[in-house]
């Protein structure tokens, strides 16, 4: 049974952090919380009780999110032959011969691992992974959230945002790219 | 494609299969040019063995997020203003 009365104090902060990691904005993020409250709201006869109040929350909230997403993948160039053209990331590697393709000069490995020791450190660790995903640019973020945190399909991923296959596979590795340059960089320090 | 051309790929198409490969099989070509890569390039081993960490470190993130904020919290100000915008709608009803 649902309890609309205590859904700010019980999950604004989940819901506010799920949106903050995903838009990165906090007015934005505060809007969202705000609508899927509303939403919730509007929609509580359709609550059949398969999943936790949270969670069916959530999942309103995940649709707005997605939405926000298509609008900012629509308004941007997203046909490109991405892998032939950008396997190459140009951040990182060099781009003249005669090491066309090598790393660039400090933006490669340091360090063998990133993984810390001990238990304490992963609280640390996921808030570090946090930061460095709120730091993605946009659309990159859209694709590795999608496909690493929310755990979708490749397929629904690419019919959500409108992309090809190969659009997400490039897109994936860039967001990787920098994830671990991040991470090293501030889990390192 | 270009790429399937060449004998000998250079790091930035090894660390794009390796990205590839956690979420693909590499076909025989691919996972030789990787592999032989890999074989001769410290770095991009460095970077496989990192990549497979981060893999694994989202588990942890999930597993640590799952349950409640990780790192941002509502503001106090914005907690009251959507708290009453919710309570004048829950009351209209």
């Amino acid at each position: 049974m649902l309890e609309p009365q205590h859904w700010v104090e019980r999950y604004g902060d989940y819901l506010f952090n799920f949106a903050m990691v995903r838009v990165n904005d906090r007015e934005k993020a505060e809007d969202l919380v705000q609508e899927t409250f509303l939403a919730g709201l509007k929609g509580k006869d359709r609550f059949m009780g398969k999943s936790s109040e949270r969670t069916w929350l959530t999942s309103i909230l995940k649709r707005k999110v997605i939405d926000i997403y298509r609008k900012q993948y629509s308004s941007k160039e997203s046909s490109l032959d991405a892998y032939e053209r950008d396997v190459s990331d140009g951040d990182f590697y060099r781009s003249e011969d005669p090491f066309r393709g090598h790393w660039l000069d400090g933006k490669g490995p340091n360090s063998y691992s990133l993984l810390p020791e001990g238990e304490m450190e992963q609280k640390e660790l996921a808030r570090f992974i946090q930061l460095c995903v709120e730091g993605l640019p946009t659309q990159l973020a859209a694709a590795f959230i999608m496909k690493m945190i929310d755990e979708e399909d490749s397929d629904k991923i690419c019919k959500e945002l409108g992309i090809t296959p190969s659009n997400l596979w490039v897109m994936l590795h860039r967001a990787r790219l920098r994830m671990r340059d991040c991470l090293e960089k501030k889990w390192l320090k | 494609m270009v790429f399937m051309s060449k004998r000998m790929i250079a790091c930035d198409e090894a660390s794009f299969l390796i990205s590839y490969r956690s979420d693909h099989r590499l076909g025989l070509l691919r996972w030789w040019q990787l592999n032989f890569h890999l074989f001769t390039c410290h770095l991009c081993r460095k970077y496989a063995h990192q990549i497979g960490e981060l893999n694994h470190s989202m588990e942890v993130y999930k597993e640590e997020c799952s349950h409640e904020s990780c790192a941002h919290h509502l503001s106090p100000a914005a907690g009251n203003r959507i708290g009453e915008a919710f309570k004048q709608e829950l009351n209209a009803k």
